[in-house]
Formats: C-alpha cells, sequence, structure tokens
C-alpha cells in the first residue's frame, strides 16, 4: 500500500507523468472507439440463442398444387431425418404451425394456401447437444436448399431459428414503396438478385405473388337469354362441377358436427386432360344445363374461354404500395451485409435510376427514363437494431445527467462532478477491449450487442461510485488530519485501493457467470472488463485530475 | 460521547437503531427469506418476459373482386378510417383476389383492450361504406398469450390401428373438451382437422346420358334434408301428443336411393348417376404429418397426424399448466393405447421455463457462493457470514415486490438479479466493514458496542446513499426505452433499483443487529495505522 501511496504522491509531482496519463486515458478511450468504427468488433442486436426446435417454411409459387407443395417439404423431410440430434418433424401443409414467437411477425397465421407449408423441427435438449441448434441450420441450409427447392421451379425454403429477443419478420427487410406494380415487380426482383450475391445473406425473398397463367370465361349474354338461362346459374353450377359444395346436412347424435353432403363431380370427369384452351372447352361442351324450358345446354354454348394471367396481390404499407424484400443473416450481424447490399445498389441500378439517399441508409430511386419514383427503405431487425440502440443511447445520456446532478448536489461543485463524470465516461473504453478480447477467444463472432450497452449504462453508475468513496476519503483527510492536498489524493487512493478491489471483486465474480450466457454475455463481459478498466482509471486518472481541480481545497 | 445514547443523523443510524434491540429482528429476516421462497415459487414463471403488443386484422370479402378492385373500393377506405385512430403504429393492406386484409399494428405498449375496442369501433362505424356485394368484415384482434400456444402434442394412429383419419380427429376432439376444464386454459386448437362428410360424386358422362343437370341433384337432396322440430298437440280427451319428422336421410343408403327425376314413369335414382360414400372431406387441402424417432431410434416414414396446440390465459403459471396437462394425458393413455393412439408432445413452454428458470437460480446461488468465497478471503468469515445473509434476504424481498407488482419470472428477471448481485453486497461489505474497523479502533474499549455499531452505521449512511441512489437513477431512463427492446428489457430496470433499494434497508437493518451479536471487540488494544482510520466522529 505504500508504494502504491508513493506512486501516486510521485506521479502527482510531476507536471509530464501527469500529462502522459492523461494522454494515455485518452489514446485508449479513442483507440477503442476506432476498434468499433474499423469493425474490429462488430455490433448486432441479439446474437443467436440455442434452442431446442427451429422452423422450415416452405413457399411454392402461387398456383401450385399441394402435391407439389408436398414433394418439397417431403424432400426437406427426408434430408432431416439424417439428423442424429432430430426427435421429431411436424409437416403443416397448407398452413401455418403452431404459432410461435417467430411465426407471430413472420405472417403464420395468416398462411392458407395451397402453396404453403410449414415444417417444426424438435432436437433433442440443448444442454446434452455439441451443435447449437443456430449452428445446425447453418450446416443444413445449402444441403436442403440444392437438393429441394429445385424440385418445383421457384419454390423458396427458409429456415427459421427462434429470435434471441423480440422477433421481427426478417433481419433484413426492404421496404420498396412505389406506384406503379409492374416497375416495383422488376426493381424488387433486381434487389433480390443483390442480396443474393451479397456475402453472409440468405433465405431471400421477394414477398409478391408469383403471376401464373389462368383462363378465363366470358360469359355471353345474348346467348345466355336466349337459352333462358342466367348468369348467376353458370357460375353456381360451374363451382358445383369443379369444386364441389356442401348442398345439404345431416344431424348425427354422435358425431360433434353436422355431416354435410358433398356434391362434385366424380375425379373421372372432373379433370381436364391438358392445360390448354382446348382442353377446357372439351370438357365445358360435355357440362350441361336445364333451361327454364326444360332443355338441356352445354356450358360451351354460352361461355368463351380466354387465356390470361393471374393478378398478384397489392400489398401496401401505411397507405403506400409496398413490396418487401427479405433475407436472413447467417450467423453474421446484418449490420454489415446491409452496408455491402446499399453500396451494391448504388453501384449496379445506377445506369437505370438515379439514386440519392435519403433519411439514414434509405434511397430514393428515381426511373431515368419514365420519371417513376421508387423509395426503399430498409426495415426488420435492422430498424429494431438502431431504435434500439438509438433509444439505449439516450437512456445513456439521461443517465449520465442525472449522476452528474445528484453529483453536483452532494459536492456542490460542478469541476469534482465534472471529475468524476468523466472518469466513469473513459473507462468505458475497457468494455470495448473486453469484447475484443472475447471475440478472439471465442469461436463464434463476439458481438457488441444491445445488452452491452445496458452494461455501459449500468457501469456509469458503478465507475462513478469508485470515485466518489475516493474523493470523500481525501476530502475527509484534508478536513479532518490536516493533510496537504497532494499527500490526502495519494493517501486516500492508497487506502481506498482495498475496498474499491473488493468491489470491483464482487461484481467481476458475479458477473462470470453472465458471460458464458449468449444473450447476456455482453452485460457480463461490458461489468467484467468496463469494472476492471473503472478501477484503473479511478485509482490513477482521477486522482491525476482531482489534484489540478481548485474545488478540491474546499471541505465537503 | 462516553454513556449517554448516541443519537443517529442518518437513514442509516435510524433504521440500526430502531431494530438493534428489537426482538422481532430475527423473526423479520426469517419472514423475508420465507415470503421470497413463496414468491419464487408461486410466481408465474416464463422464459421471455412478457410484451404488450396488441393490434389486428380486419378481414373482408368480395367475391369475383380482382385485387385492384379490392383496393380500390375495400382497402384504401379502410385504412383511411384505421389512420384515425390514435396510437396506431402500421397499418398494411393486402388486396387479393375476392378478399381484402388490413392488418393493424398498434405501438407497443398500448393498452390491449382499449386498442382491440377502438378497432372493432371503428370497422363498426364504417360498416355503411362498404360497397355492395361485401360480406361481413370479420375483425380479429391478435393477443399474444392466447395466440402463441405454449403446449401442442401431435396423435397419430399406430401401425395396425383402424382408425381413419376423421374417426381420429373426433376421437382427439372429444378429449380437446376434458383438455379445456384444466384451470387456467384459455384456448385448445386442433389442426389437420380431417371432418366426416358424405361425399356424392357425379359422372358427367352418366348425368347426360340422364338428361339430368346438377342443379337438379342439388336440388333433391336440398328438399329430402330437411329437420323439423317436434310438433305437439293435444288429443280429445286432453292429453298431450308428441310426433315428429324424421330426417329423410340418415345413411348413405337413404341418399343412393334419392329420386331425381321420373322419366316415362321410370324413377331415376342417385346411385344411378353418381357414387356416394361416406369419407373425409377432400376439399379441405389442409394436411398435417408427422415423422418422430421411435424406440429403435429410426425415423417413422411420415404419417397423418392431429396437432392439438394449448394456450393459456395471461399471468398464469405455464408450468402448473404443463404438468396438468400431461397428467391428462397420462389419464387418457389407456383409452388411447385401445384405440391404438400414440402421441408426441411437440412443444412444452412449460417446461422450458421451468428449465431455465431453475438453471438461472442455480447459476445465481453459484454466484453467491463465489462472492461469499472472495469476501471468507479479504474480511473474514464472521464478517462475509453476515454479508451472505443479506442476499437471499435482498432477493427475497425483490421477488415478493415482483409477485405482488403481478411481474413473472422470466429468463429477464433473473438476469437483473445476477447483474445487481455484484452491486447489492456493496452497501452491506460497507457497514460490515466500518463496524470492523471501528471495533479495532483506539478508544473502542470505553465505548458499547451498541455505540460503536451505530457510530459506525450512521457514518458511511450519507456516502452509501448518495452511490446507491447514482445506480438507482442510472436504470431510471432505461424503463422509458420503448420499442420491442424496451419491453422485453423491462425487467431490469423494474427489479434492479428495487433490489439496491432493498439492500440498503437489508444492510442498516441486519448488518448492524447481526454485527453485534457475532462480532467481538478484540481483547488487546491495538490501533490500526492512523492514515488508514476514516477518524472516530468528532
Amino acid at each position: 500500500m505504500k508504494r502504491f501511496e508513493h506512486f501516486i504522491y510521485s506521479l502527482l509531482s510531476s507536471k509530464s507523468k501527469k500529462l502522459l496519463v492523461i494522454l494515455l486515458t485518452l489514446g485508449a478511450f479513442f483507440g477503442s472507439l476506432l476498434m468499433l468504427s474499423s469493425q474490429m468488433v462488430l455490433a448486432k442486436m441479439l446474437p443467436g440463442k440455442s434452442a431446442n426446435t427451429y422452423s422450415v417454411y416452405v413457399d411454392t409459387p402461387e398456383g401450385s398444387s399441394i402435391e407439389q407443395t408436398k414433394k418439397v417439404t417431403s424432400c426437406v423431410v427426408k434430408v432431416l431425418q439424417d439428423e442424429p440430434e432430430v426427435t421429431d418433424i411436424e409437416v403443416f401443409l397448407g398452413q401455418g404451425a403452431p404459432l410461435d414467437y417467430a411465426g407471430l411477425v413472420k405472417g403464420s397465421s395468416y398462411k392458407n394456401a395451397k402453396n404453403v407449408a410449414e415444417l417444426v423441427v424438435n432436437l433433442t435438449d440443448k444442454h446434452g447437444r455439441d451443435e447449437s441448434s443456430f449452428e445446425m441450420v447453418h450446416r443444413l441450409r445449402p444441403g436442403v436448399k440444392s437438393s429441394c427447392e429445385g424440385l418445383v421451379e421457384g419454390s423458396v425454403i427458409k429456415m427459421i431459428e427462434q429470435p434471441a429477443g423480440p422477433p421481427t419478420l426478417a433481419s433484413i427487410v426492404i421496404e420498396l414503396y412505389g406506384e406503379d406494380i409492374d416497375g416495383s415487380r422488376r426493381l424488387a426482383t433486381q434487389l433480390a438478385g443483390i442480396l443474393r450475391d451479397t456475402e453472409g445473406l440468405v433465405d431471400i425473398d421477394t414477398m409478391m405473388d408469383t403471376i401464373y397463367p389462368k383462363y378465363e370465361l366470358h360469359v355471353d349474354k345474348e346467348k345466355i337469354l336466349r337459352s333462358k338461362l342466367s348468369i348467376e346459374q353458370v357460375n353456381k353450377i360451374l363451382y358445383l362441377a369443379f369444386e364441389g359444395r356442401k348442398v345439404a346436412v345431416k344431424n348425427s347424435e354422435d358425431s360433434p358436427e353436422q355431416i354435410p353432403l358433398f356434391l362434385i363431380l366424380n375425379e373421372q370427369t372432373r379433370e381436364f386432360d391438358a392445360l390448354s384452351k382446348e382442353a377446357i372447352e372439351r370438357k365445358l361442351s360435355s357440362l350441361k344445363l336445364m333451361n327454364k324450358a326444360g332443355m338441356m345446354v352445354p356450358v360451351s354454348e354460352v361461355v368463351k374461354v380466354h387465356k390470361g394471367s393471374s393478378s398478384p396481390m397489392i400489398y401496401s404499407k401505411n397507405l403506400r404500395r409496398m413490396i418487401n424484400v427479405i433475407a436472413e443473416t447467417d450467423m453474421v450481424s446484418q449490420v454489415y451485409p446491409l452496408l455491402e447490399a446499399r453500396s451494391t445498389i448504388q453501384e449496379k441500378l445506377a445506369n437505370e435510376y438515379e439514386i440519392e439517399s435519403t433519411k439514414l441508409f434509405n434511397l430514393r430511386l428515381t426511373h431515368k427514363q419514365t420519371g417513376e419514383v421508387y423509395d426503399l427503405v430498409w426495415d426488420g431487425e435492422m430498424k429494431v437494431t438502431l431504435d434500439t440502440f438509438y433509444d439505449l443511447g439516450m437512456a445513456f445520456i439521461s443517465a449520465l445527467v442525472l449522476i452528474f446532478l445528484l453529483l453536483v448536489v452532494y459536492y456542490k461543485s460542478f469541476a469534482v462532478s465534472g471529475v468524476i463524470l468523466l472518469g466513469s465516461f473513459l473507462s468505458l473504453f475497457g468494455v470495448i477491449v473486453g469484447h475484443w478480447i472475447m471475440d478472439i477467444f471465442t469461436v463464434h463472432t463476439f458481438f457488441l450487442t444491445a445488452t452491452s450497452l445496458i452494461g455501459f449504462i449500468v457501469l456509469m453508475g458503478i465507475s462513478s461510485r469508485n470515485s466518489m468513496l475516493l474523493i470523500d476519503f481525501a476530502k475527509l483527510l484534508m478536513e479532518q488530519k490536516g493533510f496537504e492536498k497532494q499527500r490526502a489524493i495519494a493517501v486516500a487512493s492508497a487506502t481506498r485501493a482495498k475496498p474499491i478491489f473488493l468491489t470491483a471483486g464482487t461484481v467481476v465474480l458475479a458477473s462470470t457467470l453472465l458471460a458464458t450466457d449468449p444473450i447476456f454475455g455482453g452485460l457480463g463481459v461490458a461489468l467484467i472488463f468496463g469494472t476492471t478498466a473503472g478501477v484503473i482509471v479511478s485509482l490513477i486518472f482521477i486522482p491525476v485530475l482531482l489534484h489540478s481541480v481548485k474545488a478540491m481545497d474546499k471541505p465537503l | 460521547m462516553s454513556k449517554q445514547e448516541f443519537q443517529p443523523k442518518d437513514l442509516a443510524g435510524k433504521l440500526a437503531k430502531a431494530f438493534l434491540h428489537n426482538p422481532l429482528t430475527p423473526l423479520l429476516g426469517v419472514f423475508l427469506l420465507v415470503i421470497g421462497y413463496f414468491a419464487l415459487e408461486f410466481t408465474p414463471r416464463e422464459e421471455d418476459p412478457q410484451m404488450e403488443i396488441s393490434g389486428g386484422s380486419i378481414i373482408v370479402a368480395l367475391p369475383g373482386a380482382t385485387p385492384k378492385e379490392i383496393e380500390n373500393v375495400i382497402v384504401k377506405p379502410l385504412e383511411r378510417k384505421i389512420r384515425e385512430i390514435k396510437g396506431v403504429e402500421y397499418i398494411y393492406g393486402m388486396a387479393m383476389n375476392d378478399m381484402g386484409v388490413v392488418n393493424v399494428s398498434y405501438y407497443i405498449g398500448e393498452d390491449r383492450e382499449e386498442s382491440n375496442l377502438k378497432l372493432y369501433d371503428k370497422v363498426m362505424q364504417n360498416m355503411n361504406m362498404l360497397p355492395k356485394g361485401t360480406m361481413q368484415p370479420l375483425v380479429k384482434p391478435f393477443d399474444i398469450d392466447i395466440d402463441v400456444p405454449i403446449l401442442s402434442a401431435a396423435f397419430y394412429t399406430k401401425e395396425g390401428s383402424k382408425l381413419t383419419q376423421p374417426e381420429l380427429f373426433n376421437e382427439i376432439r372429444k378429449m380437446q373438451h376434458e383438455i379445456n376444464r384444466i384451470d387456467n386454459v384459455a384456448r385448445t386448437e386442433l389442426k389437420g382437422e380431417k371432418k366426416h362428410q358424405f361425399n356424392i360424386e357425379v359422372d358427367m358422362h352418366k348425368l347426360s346420358g340422364h338428361h339430368l343437370s346438377l342443379g337438379q341433384i342439388a336440388q333433391a337432396l336440398q328438399s329430402l334434408a330437411i329437420n323439423v322440430p317436434d310438433i305437439d298437440t293435444d288429443t280429445k280427451s286432453g292429453r298431450l301428443a308428441v310426433f315428429g319428422v324424421k330426417n329423410a336421410i340418415e345413411s348413405k343408403k337413404d341418399i343412393e336411393n334419392v329420386i331425381i327425376a321420373v322419366y316415362h314413369g321410370s324413377p331415376v335414382y342417385l346411385k344411378d348417376v353418381a357414387t356416394v360414400s361416406m369419407g373425409e372431406n377432400f376439399q379441405n387441402f389442409k394436411e398435417t404429418q408427422i415423422s418422430f424417432k421411435d424406440q429403435s431410434g429410426e425415423f417413422t416414414p411420415l404419417q397423418q397426424q392431429v396437432t392439438m396446440t394449448v394456450s393459456k390465459l395471461k399471468g398464469t403459471n405455464a408450468v402448473f399448466i404443463a404438468e396438468n396437462f400431461k397428467a391428462k394425458l397420462n389419464e387418457f393413455k389407456p383409452r388411447l393405447d385401445e384405440l391404438g393412439v400414440g402421441y408426441v408432445i411437440t412443444r412444452n413452454y412449460g417446461q422450458r421455463a421451468d428449465d431455465s428458470v431453475n438453471r438461472l437460480v442455480s447459476n445465481l446461488l453459484i454466484s453467491i457462493v463465489i462472492v461469499v468465497g472472495l469476501l471468507v478471503f479479504v474480511l473474514g468469515w464472521k464478517e462475509s457470514l453476515i454479508v451472505a445473509f443479506t442476499v437471499p434476504a435482498i432477493f427475497a424481498v425483490t421477488l415478493f415486490i415482483a409477485y405482488m407488482t403481478d411481474q413473472t419470472v422470466n429468463r429477464i428477471t433473473l438476469f437483473a438479479f445476477m447483474v445487481s448481485l455484484g452491486m447489492l453486497v456493496d452497501a452491506a461489505i460497507i457497514v460490515v466493514e466500518n463496524i470492523h474497523r471501528h471495533m479495532h479502533e483506539h478508544g473502542a474499549a470505553d465505548k458499547s458496542s451498541d455505540q460503536i455499531v451505530l457510530e459506525a452505521t450512521d457514518e458511511i449512511g450519507p456516502a452509501t446513499n448518495v452511490a446507491t441512489v447514482a445506480i438507482i437513477l442510472t436504470m431510471i431512463p432505461m424503463a422509458f426505452v420503448g420499442q420491442m427492446m424496451g419491453q422485453f428489457m423491462k425487467p431490469i430496470p423494474l427489479n434492479v433499483p428495487v433490489a439496491l433499494f432493498a439492500s440498503l434497508i437489508v444492510a442498516y437493518i441486519f448488518a448492524p443487529y447481526m454485527a453485534k451479536r457475532m462480532m467481538r471487540k478484540p481483547k488487546h488494544k491495538h490501533g490500526h495505522s492512523a492514515e488508514a482510520n476514516e477518524g472516530g466522529a468528532k
């Protein structure tokens, strides 16, 4: 202790040494900030969480039959059955699986079509398994896609992991606003292509309906009237013949429900020979209607078959037409692929569109020929991350202000309060360096996450407490024992070192188990390294600054 | 300042003095631990904290309209009207063939019940704006608690079972009713429904051979399958006579023998032009399948299944519901075995919540042991024992307050505890350390141990209070973080300040009490070096 006291005392005597301490601290702080901007430490909202389950979403193109969808899901099941860690697989064809947190925002509950399916894959317990669920998804994804997506052209298979924190539609979501539907569709396809070529992005999908060929029956009104039929009758009978209808019900005492009587043409006579105009016309000529006079009239007499195409769904958000292009990240943060994709967009689409930056990372594209304007807005996890980091940043600043006010009330000096605050602020370099060190020692990228930011906030309180105990003690020494300032500060640093180490030690030890958690690891590491840095700062940097502060001369 | 009673100036000393000789103090300590234990047992457990997300969807059908028509006459007017509601963050419109859907999501944290009402109101007020031919709009609010099931089980028929899929579905449906009786179960749903129906498949060629149209068949069936209530009337002698008309269609045979038309005196029966069968509703394209590992470790081939999902009421304990659900399934087991039906539990959030809470509680205990270990090393075992007692007491108070304020125990709550652990031993450490120093000080022999304990506690009061308040202050802005993340992290700003505040009170009440009884003044007077003393109170 004596040696430490002498060390501080000699430090305070020499101007150049004091300057060196200040420069070193500032250097460490700004150096750590550089680590962030040079991407030595990567930011992400929350890291992946190992779970005992994940889902697979299968989307075949609109207009696919349930059999085609089934072909793809059966293929996926086959691949998954080779996995020793899988315990069971459930397939939900034509509908969403029982809702979970991921499905809640991914529109799982709205699924009701022949071209969608969801699979639930349950795994053995995560504690007895070496491979985490996100590693498994990462490993399986290429195989599943290459062997199954090709079975029905245009299908998209997405592997959905349980979110670690709040669920989002996808890691990366491009909201493409534009009034011109065809133009938007073309641009969305181009954007999807760019995302597909961006490293780290997988499961790219454009959320727009595929346009498929469709046959339309045009009713000849004159003929209908002449043959004493009605349009309603034609519609009803066509629906009844090919789709079927419950025409009546039978009550039953043994069955929990009424038993319907379902009327439809039988399979042999219902099916078309081929998907062509002629085949449809042929079929319709043998389907007959009875007119009011009791005569039989073939349907083909009163309708004409035209080939057309399906009309895709129109999607809008907040009253503007929009198309979503979505992508998932594959074990990387969404921030960096997004920036990369953004610059590719600016590069590749520059000859077709006039591109300007709007708010944040958003872009506005104006087509050079048509003058049509498209707004590109990044949403999904990116937006949540930005919002969260912004909100937590604001909380951090508010915490600084509140502590400062409290200190000013207690010490009645702006200078002393400022020193304490500056000290705690600078000690944050420990958090960033800590993340960098952890990143070296862990297999996966150790991200600076939202919980690390919470660590920043909590640390402010802890480090300022260290400095406060030191200042209180130094002032007491000056007041009661009549020490001169330099000696008082040196003695205070030396004697207070033990309790400061002790309290820091409890924080560090209490956080060690925290650091092993995937989600709260950021907070744990922030506390461990931040408190350590805080101890160094309060024992060396704070005394140096205090020595130069006039307000320290006054008693409490 | 010799024998007269010490007058504390700070809250610290006052609390210490009030409880130092109070016989109820140890009782209070035990009481705190007991309520803490009960709070831990009875507070609903969840894996993730609850989030207030409100919103819903409005579904309007207009048969025969194209997406563009739907957009113009349904989606756009509806969207504009929804804009009038306060608190709506996003409106998503979907215009499809025959149908328009508008999804509404409110800002996170908006009151759910109120939001749902507002949405429903808005749609009902504007019913007159909907175009002619639209069907009654459907307003479906979503509710995380009810919509996200906590349990699911897949039922399948074992090899050799004679049950058809509709029969399996009916069996499971009977069970569903029983499951719904479990306390706090909100909703049960079945996926993979295949229902019974009479399939009447008409041969088009035979139809035209008999000069019949489909419409005639439909009419003939409709006119027969009619149910009429019983008729009661009186007889002449004044007695009640009841008679009813039986539904003409009872079995497959009845349907087959329906006469559709009579040509030249000979009737045409339905069986002449169509095949009738009692089967499943094949027009329902949805299907559910399962493949699972059997005892031999091999995957069974994909087969049809029925999935039952169970969701819970808000604020209830998923762990208990899961246990009851399992017990109920066990009860059904003999019947299911008899039918040749097996099941796999495919989701159990109750178990998951329980596991993660238990694991974190044990992590927390390990952390406490580690911290106490450090203290024994630095402070001595009596002192660290005092500090060690305060930790469970503080957590007990915090948990109890969480229980009283309708919070749940989840991952984030326990993380909040682990984060605060390092900080909340400080108050007790500071008090105990100061008492220890005062006892070893010059002149300690002249003072009663009461006085030393109170003085020492009172002395560090102001600085400890300010330091703790500083940490509490840093937590407060976090409570105002918005978005999902803010909701997700809410247990931290809610619980850490409570824990820290409790740490002050517990340290001031129990540390002096225990110190007086456990720590002794040294027999030989010896002082520490002058500088190390914070100075006896002057």
